[in-house]
């Protein structure tokens, strides 16, 4: 199943999430994180999009694995947040 | 006596080789080759940039584009689509560990953005940095800027908006919904304004350079000396152009 979400993040910037998912097992295949937010380093959106592969789609799971990612791999988001980036990946669901 | 700092013309260049540009100047700055640099340009033909993290089939109209005889490319840096047409664009590089940048993000953006307003005000423009990324004059956008910190350098580039036609920058932006096209349209033009606007007059770009110039020497209180690009980065530039910024598989990445 594929589906796309656009989410303006509070305080922050436009979030476009473009997911791909197992229906039945609720997991996510595939995902493309994108915006005009800012990620530093850059290049870590593309391990934050790996991680996220195989991982539950829901909002607990979600923030789990990406506060986890975020912390081990030092990034920062500036217009962006884990929790938005949970809600924008919830809204391709809903 | 007061640290200088290189000052680069680089006039106008195609997106590929801008892009390429501060990318090269980048680089020979995080190996200690050349001073901290601010560099001022502009684009021929007028180009479209998008964000790191944007996807440009997402974002632009590329058949337009064609028709219109449009560039695009895509930034090393995130933010926002970027229409550049009637602009002063600058750029900074500089060491992360360089005491006049501070390290956190947010506040190297405040910083540097304050070049850009004290450069307006010897146009006669009343400016303010508002966060995340722009700098406002009344409340409308007369700048955007976006950051990238790599090989613990800090590059910087921003718009400095000398016109703006905005009902031509619609037809390369994509809108993710036709019927609402009016109406963005007019917000824009509600929210984004230029020198020209402001000022009722036409400002040459060497006007709006000196400007800046003077802003950029203020606020880091530094000397500006006019420079050339090293043949490395001139180098470096070739190699980033072919490699990297005039590629499908680059421009089309995300």
């Amino acid at each position: 199943m594929q589906s796309k979400s656009v989410y303006k993040v509070p305080n922050g910037k436009l979030l476009k999430v473009f997911l791909e998912y197992n229906e039945k097992k609720n997991l996510i295949n595939e995902i493309n994180i994108m915006g005009d937010f800012f990620v530093y380093p850059e290049e870590t959106i593309e391990t934050i999009e790996n991680k996220l592969k195989n991982t539950l789609l829901n909002r607990e799971s979600l923030l789990e694995k990406i506060k986890s990612v975020i912390k081990e791999n030092n990034i920062e988001f500036i217009g962006l947040n884990a929790e938005g980036l949970a809600e924008g990946i919830m809204m391709c669901v809903k | 006596m007061k640290e200088q700092w290189r000052l680069l013309k680089t006039g106008a260049n195609t997106a590929i080789t801008n892009m390429a540009i501060d990318r090269a100047v980048l680089v020979a700055n995080s190996g200690g080759k050349v001073p901290p640099t601010v560099r001022f340009y502009e684009w021929a033909p007028p180009a479209i940039s998008i964000g790191y993290f944007q996807s440009l089939e997402e974002e632009v109209d590329l058949d337009n584009c064609m028709k219109l005889g449009v560039d695009y490319i895509r930034r090393i840096t995130g933010g926002g689509a970027v229409f550049h047409e009637s602009e002063l664009t600058y750029s900074i590089v500089i060491p992360e560990s360089h005491p006049y940048i501070p390290k956190n993000i947010m506040e190297s953006y405040g910083q540097i953005c304050g070049a850009v307003v004290k450069g307006l005000v010897h146009l006669g423009i009343d400016s303010q940095y508002k966060p995340i990324n722009d700098i406002i004059t009344n409340g409308k956008k007369i700048s955007g800027n976006a950051q990238t910190r790599k090989m613990r350098t800090v590059l910087q580039h921003g718009t400095v908006i000398m016109d703006v036609d905005v009902d031509k920058m619609f037809s390369i932006l994509k809108v993710p919904n036709e019927k609402i096209k009016d109406k963005l349209i007019k917000d824009v033009k509600d929210r984004v304004t230029s020198i020209k606007h402001v000022l009722g007059k036409t400002i040459h770009f060497e006007n709006v350079s000196e400007a800046m110039e003077k802003g950029f020497e203020e606020e880091f209180d530094i000397k500006l000396v006019e420079g050339v690009l090293s043949e490395e980065e001139i180098r470096l530039a070739g190699k980033f152009e072919k490699e990297c910024f005039g590629t499908q598989e680059w421009n089309y990445k995300r």
